[in-house]
């Protein structure tokens, strides 16, 4: 008898043992309250959020206070999910039948959300919504015909430049590679660094890959591995040449600009969604200019999309959220000034804080010249996960040189023709 | 007959009781048990059969939350023609990796804190706190310091030499993570061993002094024999902490640079909650699974031999 416990109690203790391995994969960590909830009479209302730079933060604080003075006894909950955990968490909360009432995530991204069931359709709010005609269609996302998510604003990459760097090794902002080659040889000449960029083998990677590739001539369209490898090639000479650290592989995009307000690299490709921590940590004159990526070049007009949880406790006071904040002209006016954000709004793209900054015109001017979709439209919603970490990882390997540039590009030509099946 | 017969009532009267205590021990006993099996069916069972279920099923983002299509071992197919044989070879090399160091620096570290001196119990302290941490954020910490600018590369290159491309070299970045995860795995395995090694009567070490025993010959002929049997379970519980290990990757390289860190766990993540291929994921985790299966079976195997022998 005591040998079958003992026997029994060893099985159990190896199933655990594996059961405990197992799930260790697959957990993650909890990230705050799940849903709003109505306690005493007050009302919560819970927002999911990947923000983490404190311009960011502080712009999701200050809607906060915005709908909470103009909503007594409602209060708004910002619940920080790291950037690469947001849709899986989304995605389990839903099928858990629960989640937040707001969801502020990246707008490439809509149509996995949707397509998971975490997002609630906006159809009906989106068809009542007084300001709806402000918005053009391509901050609006639309799955199988129904609205999920609006973007309140527009983030796209810019080439930021440290003019005191520029103006030591006598050179202009570039406005072409050619020049851009020519200045980042320059500036490692004057003992300082060329670039960074992330390398991230990500959906990032992808991300900051886009403009690099496409200027090379790459398109989803029609996609050709001379074109690819062509672009791989380019940034894997930057590395070669000492003008791009290999260590972007590491980075996401927070860190290159750390790097760039460090004061001792000539470039960043970044976005203006830096422009608070250019302020707040450059002690150089510094500027922007439209990424030099030539005619074929392409820049992402990324940005967050905001929605409704599928299973939200309080659609309605979300809906409210919604417009008060992001949709609304001064709420957009907040993420101009906070983080340098385009607001997707015409009114409030035709705002004196808009036009009449510097720094904001590049980016302005290289999304009406080489802005472009993002996701491509080409690729099928059901991809778009798939097609981002298959780049992104191919990026990271040319720019780390676990793979050469024809081979990086042999990859993702392989696996373009099953992602880009409609 | 007499006797007998006088006998068979006493018998009864004592044995029944004792029957019904035995029940209502075994009753109790089954109490005690309940809570850790109903803990065990709800966390363990019912997600490893959905995790097995999982990968013989055509599971996405889009299916996920209602009914999933029973696919066979296409899963596991497109996993072995895709990256789960690189995934493997490279998790080969880090469990490798993490269970020399593991034990080594274990081993060492035990023999170094055999005292019960002030500085061996400071440092005991110190090295159940790096115990502790969170691998994130002890993760976050090493990244830092392995760095282009981190502690290493700046005593490096002050040295006079080039920077040492930690984490962003294929190879170097493969080690790099294997040799941190050693770091946060030699304390818990240094206690262990220190556990083993103060069994030794202080009478031996005295006695071996006497006879001229130098302090090599100690740890060899002393300590290393009396750490022998906890060397087993170790080695196998190490091997398994190396084989899950996720945490690290993830935070220091994610996978990167391109694949060069992906191991087997964090492939089945990226599978599933990166590509959003849910059934792709739960075949690589499946694989795992078993592979930590048999290290569980010789784990038990050799707790058993322990028992006996003690």
């Amino acid at each position: 008898m005591n040998i079958k416990v003992r026997k029994g109690a060893r099985a159990l203790g190896v199933i655990s043992v594996v059961g405990a391995l197992a799930l260790t994969g697959c957990s993650s960590s909890d990230s705050g309250s799940e849903g709003g909830s109505s306690a005493g009479g007050s009302q919560e209302l819970t927002v999911w959020h990947y923000f983490s730079a404190d311009n960011q933060v502080k712009l999701m604080d200050d809607y906060a206070d915005k709908f909470e003075a103009a909503h007594e006894g409602v209060e708004v909950k910002n619940v920080f999910v790291p950037y690469d955990q947001l849709n899986s968490k989304l995605i389990s909360a839903a099928g858990a039948k629960t989640g937040p009432d707001v969801v502020v995530f990246n707008g490439a991204d809509a149509s996995t959300l949707a397509l998971a069931g975490a997002l609630a359709p906006l159809d009906e709010q989106w068809g009542a919504f007084a300001d709806a005609d402000q918005f053009p269609d391509s901050v609006i996302h639309t799955v199988d015909d129904s609205i999920y998510a609006v973007q309140g604003y527009v983030n796209l990459l810019g080439l930021w430049y440290n003019a005191d760097i520029l103006a030591e090794i006598g050179v202009e902002a570039p406005t072409t590679i050619d020049d851009l080659e020519a200045a980042m040889a320059a500036a490692k000449d004057a003992g300082k660094g060329g670039i960074t960029l992330s390398g991230l083998p990500q959906s990032q990677g992808e991300w900051q890959a886009y403009p690099w590739l496409t200027s090379q001539g790459f398109d989803y369209t029609d996609p050709q591995a001379a074109d690819l490898e062509s672009g791989f090639s380019m940034v894997r000479d930057w590395v070669d040449n000492g003008w791009l650290s290999q260590e972007s592989v590491t980075w996401d995009q927070t860190v290159p600009f750390q790097q760039f307000t460090g004061g001792n690299y000539a470039f960043a490709a970044n976005g203006n969604w830096q422009m608070g921590a250019a302020e707040a940590d450059a002690s150089f004159e510094y500027g922007v200019v439209p990424l030099p990526v030539g005619d074929s070049g392409k820049v992402y007009l990324g940005g967050e999309g905001e929605g409704i949880g599928a299973h939200a406790k309080n659609p309605e006071l979300a809906w409210q959220y919604l417009q008060e904040t992001y949709l609304d002209a001064e709420g957009q006016l907040l993420a101009v000034s906070n983080v340098g954000s385009l607001p997707a709004r015409a009114d409030a793209s035709a705002d004196e804080a808009v036009t009449g900054n510097p720094l904001l015109k590049p980016f302005a001017d290289s999304l009406s010249s080489a802005g472009a979709n993002y996701p491509d439209s080409i690729v099928p919603a059901a991809s778009v996960a798939d097609l981002q970490i298959t780049v992104g990882q191919a990026w990271s390997a040319a720019i780390g040189g676990q793979q050469d540039p024809a081979k990086a590009a042999e990859s993702v030509m392989a696996a373009l023709p099953s992602l880009l099946k409609k | 007959m007499a006797l007998t017969m006088d006998e068979q009532p006493t018998r009864k009267a004592s044995s029944a009781p004792a029957l019904r205590r035995d029940k209502n021990r075994g009753r109790n006993r089954l109490y005690f048990i309940a809570p850790a099996a109903i803990f065990l069916a709800a966390f363990s069972f019912y997600p490893l059969l959905q995790l097995v279920r999982m990968s013989v099923s055509k599971v996405t983002s889009i299916t996920l939350n209602s009914s999933w299509a029973f696919t066979g071992l296409e899963n596991l197919r497109k996993g072995l023609e895709g990256e789960m044989p690189d995934a493997l070879g490279r998790t080969a090399i880090f469990v490798v990796v993490v269970t020399v160091l593991g034990l080594v620096g274990g081993l060492a570290a035990a023999i170094a804190l055999r005292g019960t001196g002030k500085w061996s119990t400071v440092l005991l302290a110190l090295m159940v706190f790096v115990w502790a941490l969170p691998p994130v954020v002890n993760g976050s910490v090493w990244k830092f310091l392995l760095g282009d600018a981190g502690l290493f590369n700046t005593v490096i290159t002050g040295l006079g030499m080039d920077t040492i491309p930690f984490l962003y070299d294929q190879s170097w970045a493969l080690m790099s993570v294997a040799f941190v995860n050693s770091w946060a795995v030699i304390p818990f395995n240094a206690l262990v061993f220190r556990a083993a090694i103060l069994t030794i009567p202080t009478e031996v070490f005295e006695a071996a002094q006497l006879d001229g025993a130098r302090p090599w010959q100690e740890i060899k002929h002393i300590m290393m024999p009396a750490a022998r049997p906890t060397l087993l379970v170790l080695t196998v519980l190490t091997v398994v902490y190396a084989f899950r290990s996720f945490d690290f990757i993830y935070v220091m390289t994610y996978g990167g640079p391109g694949t060069a860190t992906n191991t087997l766990p964090f492939l089945g993540y990226i599978q599933a909650f990166v590509r959003y291929d849910f059934g792709l994921g739960a075949a690589t985790s499946v694989v795992t699974v078993l592979l930590v299966l048999v290290m569980a079976f010789i784990y038990a195997r050799s707790i058993r031999r322990e028992e006996s022998e003690s």
